[in-house]
């Protein structure tokens, strides 16, 4: 009974002080000149607009969790705002584009897609292609929470984001172990490579241009160049020219102490993680270190998986949220996006239990309620947290570098071999 | 003596051949009731309904529903049409038949995927709704199928069948109900079943001509295969894709057997010439 009455009281005050709060934004809103106001106006607008709409989210459906998330908790926050969230599985994000590009080329404004979960090239391509809507993301309410020097939230491999995506989670590039099998695990990437050397078949990569195996080979020429430094973030041919014979040269060398003597490569990253589910190779690969825990869980990886931090760091990236040009429903796709960007549901989705993906928000920018709520989140014996993973991260190169190392290193590495 | 050696023969032949076919089925049939199965047992170690419960949420029960509308649509588009250009192929009604089987075959030697993107921004143009488009492509796919089919029943069918029958004074449409189609029955419904498959397992048509308005399970089935662990779920997918493939080899069964039982006039009137 006393204890109730505490808590009343505590309700009341939380409340007095949350109206004192209301009415003091409000002030400062009112004198915080005319801008402010009018942005938080034409807001309210867009939230008006966008009730009754029903906003079809493209994501790539591989990952039961990330569908559950979207489904259980994004769709229900989304109802409660009045915009109707639909799911679409995808395979692959280029399936989107495709629908996409089709609709641009007829002109249409009443697009099946209303959002797209992309990056990188499938971004770049969409923006070659003139297939996003531009220049809505940084007046998104909740970007307030993002950092303006974040490199990784204002570029997308290389692509200026330009307003056309909002962010959505961070992804870091990880090498993956079993510590039962590999006793003193190298810590730098070349000495992973040694490693393979001294163990004949118990290492490979995906062959790219599977997303995994190519970042892996852009992260092998970051070493061999002495660090991503010395790799300029644009493509250009001379640098091309001058740095990657000694990638090719160093993969080539490396090729008959891989799995099967390098004669093949697993096809993806899902190929090698099956490879090191069944105990064929000793380390994996993953831009996706949240789901470790859970392959844990399950059994799919063994209990004694963990993550090989480098001390030279490894690729991070974004992932992002953009709107379709031809989407008939940029209203309701908005305020989607402005709350998947929402404190709440960025801790929810980092918690391993549900989603368990990295925040884009800027942790010293948040309100101390919810900077508490993030450093509660349970960590894991499998990963790291994500200050420890991304310590000295690596950017991503430009887009137009992608194709271009893969191609040649289809020719020079995988040709070499056969 | 004979007899048995062929019998004995006949075996030999079925049992690698029924081990060849099944053998893909087994690890998916396990998976699909396995809840935690590592390398290198030899049997899942913990039995569970994981992938069943995933296949749950993620919507399989009306995937399913709406795989199977589509299947049947593509099945009652495809077979008429399959019937008639069998039947002029067939009876040899025209001079092109070359130029026409070679039409027909062009559906299945394109690429679905080079197909659904062609066609896309033709649809769109046409303002064709998305799931009618997807209807009229995935028919236009199954068409060689049907086609085919049909082609050899009605080759090896009489023209004067037919013509036997208008002699006796039956109308058309008397002659194509109870003369033409029940001669042509277990083609058309080899050739139905067929349809209804290309229907039933699209995944690319489905999404992109589609605008991803029709979930079916192909699309479930890609996107979680797409992913690292989802073995018991793309399990459960898979078994329960089979479920219509088996309800019609078992409804082929049922159909033949009734029909042993009940032959028509027109394969009575046959034998007795």
């Amino acid at each position: 009974m006393r204890a109730r009455t505490t808590s009343l009281y505590a309700v009341a005050a939380a409340a007095v002080l949350g109206l004192a709060a209301c009415s003091g934004a409000a002030v400062g809103a009112g004198t915080g000149g005319g801008s402010a106001t009018s942005e938080a106006g034409t807001w309210q607008q867009v939230e008006s607009r966008a009730k009754g709409q029903t906003v079809s989210l493209w994501m790539w459906g591989g990952d039961p969790k990330g569908n559950a998330y979207v489904d259980d908790v994004l769709a229900p926050a989304a109802a409660a705002a009045g915009v109707t969230l639909r799911r679409v599985p995808i395979a692959d994000t280029k399936d989107a584009l495709t629908r996409v590009l089709a609709e641009k080329q007829d002109g249409r404004t009443d697009g099946d897609v209303d959002l797209v979960w992309v990056n990188g090239d499938n971004f770049a391509s969409g923006r070659q292609a003139d297939a996003w809507a531009c220049g809505w993301a940084d007046d998104l309410p909740n970007a307030q929470f993002l950092s303006p020097n974040d490199p990784l939230v204002k570029s997308d491999f290389g692509t200026d984001v330009a307003g056309c995506e909002s962010p959505w989670h961070k992804a870091q590039f990880s090498l993956v172990y079993d510590s039962a099998r590999v006793s003193s695990p190298p810590t730098t990437l070349a000495g992973v490579l040694d490693w393979a050397t001294a163990h004949p078949g118990r290492f490979t990569y995906p062959a790219p241009p599977d997303f995994t195996g190519s970042v892996f080979v852009r992260q092998v020429l970051y070493s061999v160049s002495g660090g991503y430094a010395n790799v300029p973030a644009q493509y250009d041919q001379a640098a091309y020219d001058r740095l990657t014979p000694a990638l090719y040269s160093r993969l080539a060398d490396l090729a008959p102490s891989l799995w099967r003597q390098g004669r093949t490569y697993p096809r993806d990253s899902v190929a090698l993680d099956k490879l090191f589910a069944d105990g064929e190779v000793d380390l994996t690969m993953t831009y996706g270190p949240a789901t470790l825990p859970d392959l844990v869980a399950d059994g799919t990886f063994p209990a004694t998986t963990r993550v090989l931090t480098l001390d030279e760091g490894t690729v991070g990236n974004a992932s992002f949220l953009a709107i379709p040009s031809t989407s008939g429903h940029v209203d309701a796709a908005k305020v989607v996006a402005n709350l998947a960007l929402s404190p709440q549901q960025q801790v929810a989705k980092a918690d391993p239990k549900t989603w368990g993906q990295f925040t884009v928000l800027d942790p010293a920018l948040l309100p101390s309620a919810q900077r508490t709520a993030f450093d509660a989140l349970p960590s894991s014996p499998v990963v790291p947290a994500y200050d420890v993973l991304s310590r000295n991260a690596n950017p991503e190169l430009a887009a137009a570098w992608v194709p271009a190392i893969d191609d040649g290193w289809r020719r020079a590495v995988l040709g070499a071999a056969s | 003596m004979n007899a048995r050696r062929a019998a004995l023969g006949q075996v030999v032949a079925a049992v690698p051949l029924a081990v060849w076919f099944a053998m893909p089925l087994v690890p998916i049939v396990l998976w699909a009731v396995a809840a935690r199965w590592s390398w290198p047992a030899a049997l899942p170690q913990r039995w569970g309904l994981t992938g069943w419960r995933e296949a749950g949420a993620a919507g399989l029960p009306s995937a399913m529903a709406r795989s199977t509308l589509l299947g049947l649509a593509v099945a009652c588009l495809a077979t008429p049409l399959g019937a008639m250009a069998g039947r002029a192929l067939g009876w040899r009604l025209t001079r092109h038949s070359g130029a026409a089987s070679l039409v027909l075959l062009a559906p299945i030697a394109i690429p679905p995927f080079a197909v659904a993107t062609g066609l896309d921004t033709l649809v769109l143009r046409a303002r064709l709704p998305g799931s009618l488009a997807v209807v009229l492509v995935l028919s236009v796919l199954a068409l060689p199928y049907t086609t085919y089919i049909l082609r050899a029943a009605y080759t090896a069918t009489d023209p004067d069948l037919e013509l036997q029958a208008r002699m006796l004074g039956a109308a058309p449409r008397y002659v194509l109900r109870s003369v033409t189609i029940p001669v042509l029955r277990p083609a058309l419904v080899t050739a139905a079943a067929m349809a209804f498959l290309v229907g039933w397992s699209d995944y690319v048509v489905t999404l992109v001509l589609g605008g991803g308005r029709l979930v079916t399970a192909p699309m479930l089935l890609a996107s979680s295969a797409s992913g690292t662990g989802n073995e018991p779920l793309v399990a459960a997918i898979s078994v329960a894709s089979i479920l219509p493939l088996l309800a019609v080899v078992a409804g082929g069964v049922l159909v033949r057997r009734g029909r042993q039982g009940r032959r028509p006039a027109a394969a009575r009137c046959r034998h007795e010439w």
